[in-house]
């Protein structure tokens, strides 16, 4: 499947900032089943130092810097990616229980394992605790496939979590996302991380898009899609794999990575330091993914605001 | 006589100074004394010569060495006891190496350091010591020392790790054992420094004579290095970043800019602009390529690393990417001070050099391992408690320190956060003669050693900072717990030659040295405007206790008028302004209030210490005469406090006598011995500006208002009094006191240097000599000329006219001045200071943030 991704930025200042550092975490990544076709990256005004960079977990990001007197600042993101069809079906009951894993997690000295290690460990966002790793127990008995295991923790997250864009910001921490059974797609990775991560296994963060179908008969508006999060496990000599709590799925087709990290402040989409600017900034983001086979017909434009 | 020949003639009876000293001892291991109880040879010549120079003479080079410090200023901040003595302490016994000793030392630490930086290029490039098993891999990616951003970046030249500092300790069979590796930014070496120049002027001939090793080498060879990073190609701009005057080792920090003769700068001079990083400097950007750092590296670049910090640069961490500015140590190095790698260290050095080390580290267990941590667990009460990484509050322990129930306590802080502790075998340390309570007695030492990437390896440096505990109850030796150091000398065989740095100094020094960071002119001119401040306060304050005490008793009006003054002149309102009868009745709490009332804005104890902050954040650029002349200042204010008791208060004006007189010689100093740079003119324009600011508020609140002319006369001599210029008067005019010729004498007189004129004639002259000056006249330059001009044009006869009881003329004249004055000194500020506002993060994530 082709996508076009348009995803775009912008901040709206109270008063001129004179200049501004930054990294950005909004391209798309090279994958073994996601191919980058094309980037173009538009940051207004003009960026004095501009740079791609390949970050320590691989993903790259944008650095750029403005020095002059700005009010707004416009990051644009356009690209266009394959990805491959994966079999989506994959059999989860057929591979390493949970007690295997563990045991191979412990004693297996190959590279991929001992890299793994580091998504065991508590990272800026996500700390270990007993009270997650009691909510997950009952899904990982030992004798389980641990993917199987793993599928049912997505899926009562799925089931047991209301998902509310108003409960949450980014720094909702996981005691009161599980107090409060709610939260966004960031929460709900940053949940099944630290519940894998607080039984012993390896769990990472992955940011990307999520492309959302029309309902049937009406026109997909562009900029209804948004910034998507979900989290990769690991199992020794299967490798990572991808689940998606807030759509109870393993990610498929329409899942476009961005980038991954211990959690979301090792990718966030856009950070950095300003000069002035005044109080409280006004952020605009929207997002656009598209089927590249699709017509494009324009309409206008919708964003949403998150201040 | 020589007393080193004397020696020779006149070999020691050991057994005399046995008596001197302390008897050898039991148990444990001795620098003084060898395991069979006698004294070692290298240690005879200086326990003789201490022996020969008696208890009280040693005692007197104690004190000198603390006065010595105080006068430098060398201070050490101990962060949990922030009102503590925080004098930098020498103990006049220095520690004493051998050179066969030191030969080896010195090998085992160049050795070490290489294999630090090896590890240390691992750790940020393949990591093939994780990916071979060597280091378990939590141990590393568990450590708050290892940033991710810091991956591939690279200095220039055979070495990343450019200084590493080791603490050593004397095992109990007499080898020297590696406790602690220092790698972020390894502090002591400046205090090792100062050390050094105290004992040499405190024992000048017994150090002369005892052949010791020079520590200059090791700094040229520091300084060498730092240019040969320059990534940028020309001579290089090398600064020493600082987080600032509230640092522990600010002190250092100063000391060691000066020494190499490089810029001190916090992170706010810097900016990084165009992908380089510049110094804000008072006539622009000036491009800077290496930065020696003292500022720990996850506070260095709030963009990618400590999102809050404010002592970094934001953007600094790419262009280190770039290549286009060197750091020393570069940022991520703190990695390699996580203890838990000394459990490794045996395997990590022969799969990196290939060898074992000649020096071994103290055995040291992680509790990330589970054996270890069991073993740990079980004997807790033996052991060295240490987290894997240091931060402010978070130190080691002695388990034999603590009750059954706080090693429980610790114990389950172990359990629940294994990877982040290690334990140590708690090693006593060698006893090493020490001058404690007027005797010399045994005291256990640790050994901070130095070594800088040098050619194709490292040079160590020959000597280092020795710490002991005075109280012996205390068994962990850290300054920041209040150990006490000795210089630290390596005898040489014979008398070493002077080596001649030239060679190895072959860069020029950098060409426009002179360009200072605008924070550092600011400071500068704050200087002199709050020492200026509080010298016109304490003149008025002193001439009205005089007019006060005088036998006829004043006019109740007059006396008003002269307290308002204080009160307008110091703006301390509302003082003696308001109509509170029973102030003007007893006048004394509340001028003593405005003397001594740090807390009160505007008094003269508030005046004079933000004077002396703004000397403690310009440290770097005053004289050590003028450092002890603001120490000074320090103890006279507290003398000042003493001498203004309410019950012992008597002729208080006599009291503030000494304090003016330091402010004298502060002004002399810089008048005498500081470059006429534009640090110069800057702390001069703000005396100036501030004087002529402070005589315009005086001749206000004095003499606008007309009296009889009996009491006029008291209120013109008090005007002359507080300028200085009544004996002058009184010489040049034999008629009596005048208002025309009191006004000439402190507004006109240009041959008079307290006079209005006087103070607006050298405002022009700075003004002339600014850098950046154009063809058109400045802000504050037109300002200053319309003053002046104002002020010529004005006529004597016409200002001391009087109608309805006031000197209008007068009054409109000074109100203007003081406007014009007023506004041209914030036009200064405006246009050379630095007014950015501070960064703020983009996208602020409040909790998280403190974890990173």
């Amino acid at each position: 499947m082709k996508y076009r991704i348009i995803h775009s930025t912008r901040y709206r200042y109270a008063l001129s900032v004179s200049n501004c550092y930054n990294l950005a975490y909004v391209l798309p990544r090279y994958t073994e089943k996601q191919r980058i076709d094309s980037i173009e990256v538009k940051v207004s005004p003009l960026a004095t130092t501009r740079n791609m960079r390949t970050d320590y977990f691989g993903n790259q990001f944008l650095q750029f810097s403005i020095e002059k007197d700005h009010t707004e600042l416009d990051v644009s993101i356009t690209s266009e990616i394959t990805i491959k069809d994966t079999a989506i079906n994959i059999n989860l009951d057929f591979g390493n229980p949970c007690t295997y894993v563990k045991y191979l997690l412990k004693h297996s000295k190959d590279w991929e394992t001992l890299c793994a290690r580091e998504f065991m460990l508590d990272s800026p966002m996500v700390q270990q605790h007993p009270d997650l790793a009691e909510y997950a127990a009952a899904s990982f008995p030992d004798d389980r496939p641990f993917l199987s295991a793993v599928m049912e923790l997505t899926q009562r997250i799925f089931t047991d979590f209301i998902y509310d864009p108003e409960f949450s910001d980014v720094a909702t921490p996981l005691a009161d996302v599980l107090k409060y059974k709610r939260g966004v797609c960031q929460d709900f990775a940053h949940f099944a991380i630290g519940c894998l991560r607080s039984l012993g296994y390896p769990a990472r963060y992955v940011s990307g898009y999520l492309e959302t179908l029309p309902a049937p008969g009406q026109e997909k508006l562009i900029g209804a899609d948004a910034t998507h999060a979900w989290f990769a496990v690991y199992s020794p000599g299967e490798g990572w794999y991808e689940f998606d709590p807030t759509n109870n799925k393993i990610t498929g087709e329409q899942h476009i990575t961005t980038a991954w990290g211990r959690d979301y402040s090792d990718v966030a989409p856009l950070k950095g330091v300003i000069f002035g600017g005044g109080h409280s900034p006004q952020l605009f983001v929207s997002v656009d993914v598209r089927r590249i086979e699709d017509d494009f017909i324009p309409t206008q434009s919708q964003s949403q605001s998150q201040n | 006589m020589n007393p080193y020949s004397t020696l020779m003639e006149n070999p020691v009876d050991p057994a005399n100074i046995k008596d001197f000293i302390y008897p050898a001892p039991q148990l444990g291991v001795d620098e003084a004394y060898d395991s069979e109880g006698r004294i070692r040879p290298h240690w005879r010549y200086l326990l003789h010569s201490l022996q020969s120079l008696g208890h009280d003479a040693i005692e007197e080079r104690q004190k000198k060495t603390r006065r010595i410090l105080r006068d430098d200023g060398a201070t050490y901040k101990i962060y949990d006891e922030p009102d503590a003595n925080q004098s930098w302490q020498l103990n006049p016994i220095p520690l004493l190496i051998n050179s066969d000793e030191w030969n080896q030392i010195e090998t085992s630490l160049v050795e070490r350091a290489e294999l630090f930086n090896l590890l240390l290029q691992d750790i940020y490039g393949e990591r093939k010591l994780v990916r071979q098993g060597i280091i378990p891999p939590d141990l590393l990616f568990s450590h708050h020392g290892f940033l991710r951003p810091c991956q591939n970046i690279k200095l220039q030249g055979s070495h990343q790790l450019i200084l590493h500092g080791a603490d050593l300790v004397r095992a109990p069979d007499g080898s020297m054992q590696v406790m602690a590796d220092r790698t972020q930014a390894p502090s002591g070496a400046g205090y090792a420094l100062e050390n050094r120049t105290v004992m040499n002027r405190v024992f000048p001939s017994l150090f002369r004579d005892s052949h010791v090793h020079r520590l200059s080498l090791f700094f040229s060879r520091l300084r060498q290095r730092l240019h040969e990073l320059n990534p940028n190609g020309g001579i290089a701009r090398i600064v020493v970043l600082t987080p600032g005057i509230y640092n522990e080792a600010y002190f250092e920090h100063a000391y060691l800019a000066n020494y190499l003769g490089f810029q001190l700068v916090q992170g706010s001079d810097l900016s990084v602009r165009n992908g380089y990083v510049w110094m804000k400097a008072l006539d622009g950007l000036k491009r800077v390529d290496v930065i020696l750092r003292r500022v720990d590296d996850i506070y260095c670049d709030p963009v990618e690393l400590k999102g809050d910090s404010r002592l970094g640069v934001p953007g600094l961490l790419e262009v280190a990417r770039l290549g286009h500015v060197a750091i020393a140590n570069p940022l991520g190095s703190s990695v390699l001070e996580n203890p838990a790698l000394l459990r490794y260290l045996p395997e990590i050095s022969q799969a990196l050099l290939g060898r074992d080390l000649q020096m071994p580290s103290v055995k040291t267990w992680w509790c990330g391992n589970s054996d270890d941590l069991e073993y740990v667990c079980k004997n807790l009460k033996h052991l060295l408690i240490k987290p894997t990484y240091r931060r402010p509050g978070l130190y080691e322990v002695y388990g034999a320190d603590l009750d059954d129930k706080k090693l429980q306590a610790w114990q389950n802080r172990i359990r629940k956060n294994p990877l982040q502790f290690v334990a140590q075998e708690y090693v006593v340390g060698a006893q090493t003669p020490t001058w404690h309570q007027g005797l010399i007695q045994p005291r256990a030492s640790v050994l901070r050693t130095f070594a800088v990437a040098s050619e194709s390896s490292y040079s160590v440096m020959p000597g280092g900072l020795t710490r002991v505990n005075l109280d012996v109850d205390k068994k962990i030796i850290s300054n920041q717990r209040g150990s006490v150091s000795k210089d630290t000398w390596v005898l040489a065989s014979e008398p070493e030659k002077q080596i001649s740095l030239r060679p190895l100094d072959t860069q020029p020094a950098a060409e426009s040295s002179n360009a200072l960071p605008s924070r550092v002119v600011e400071n500068l001119f704050w200087m002199g405007r709050y020492a200026e401040r509080a010298e016109s306060a304490m003149r008025l304050l002193r001439t009205v206790f005089i007019q006060l005490n005088k036998t006829e008793k004043l006019p109740d009006a007059v006396c008003r008028t002269l307290l308002s003054a204080i009160t307008h002149v110091t703006a301390t309102y509302p003082g003696f302004t308001s109509l509170h009868t029973a102030l003007l009745k007893n006048p004394e709490p509340e001028m003593i209030s405005i003397i001594l009332d740090q807390q009160r804005l505007g008094s003269v104890a508030n005046n004079l210490m933000a004077m002396v902050h703004s000397a403690e954040q310009v440290k770097e650029q005053l004289s050590s005469d003028t450092q002890r002349v603001i120490n000074d200042i320090g103890d006279e204010l507290e003398q000042l406090k003493i001498a203004l008791e309410p019950d012992a208060l008597s002729a208080p004006e006599e009291a503030l006598a000494p304090l003016i007189t330091t402010l004298l010689a502060f002004a002399g100093l810089i008048h005498e011995s500081m470059t006429r740079g534009s640090g110069w003119h800057f702390m001069e324009m703000g005396r100036r500006l501030e004087r002529a600011l402070q005589i315009v508020n005086t001749l206000r609140s004095l003499l606008v208002t007309s009296f009889d002319e009996v009491e006029q006369e008291t209120l013109i001599e008090s005007s002359l009094l507080c300028g200085e210029a009544l004996i002058p008067y009184r010489r040049r005019y034999q008629n009596g006191i005048r208002i025309d010729q009191g006004l000439e004498m402190i507004m006109l007189n240009s041959k008079n240097p307290r006079s209005l004129i006087y103070q607006l004639t050298q405002l022009e002259h700075h003004f002339a000599d600014l850098p950046d000056n154009r063809d058109e006249f400045s802000t504050e330059h037109k300002l200053l000329l319309e003053a002046t001009t104002a002020l010529k044009l004005s006529d004597i006869k016409t200002l001391a006219k009087t109608a309805n009881g006031i000197r209008g003329e007068l009054d409109q004249l000074l109100s203007r001045l003081q406007y014009l004055i007023g506004t041209a000194a914030k036009a200064i500020g405006q246009r050379y200071f630095d007014h950015a506002e501070g960064p703020q993060l983009l996208v602020k994530n409040s909790e998280w943030q403190d974890h990173l």
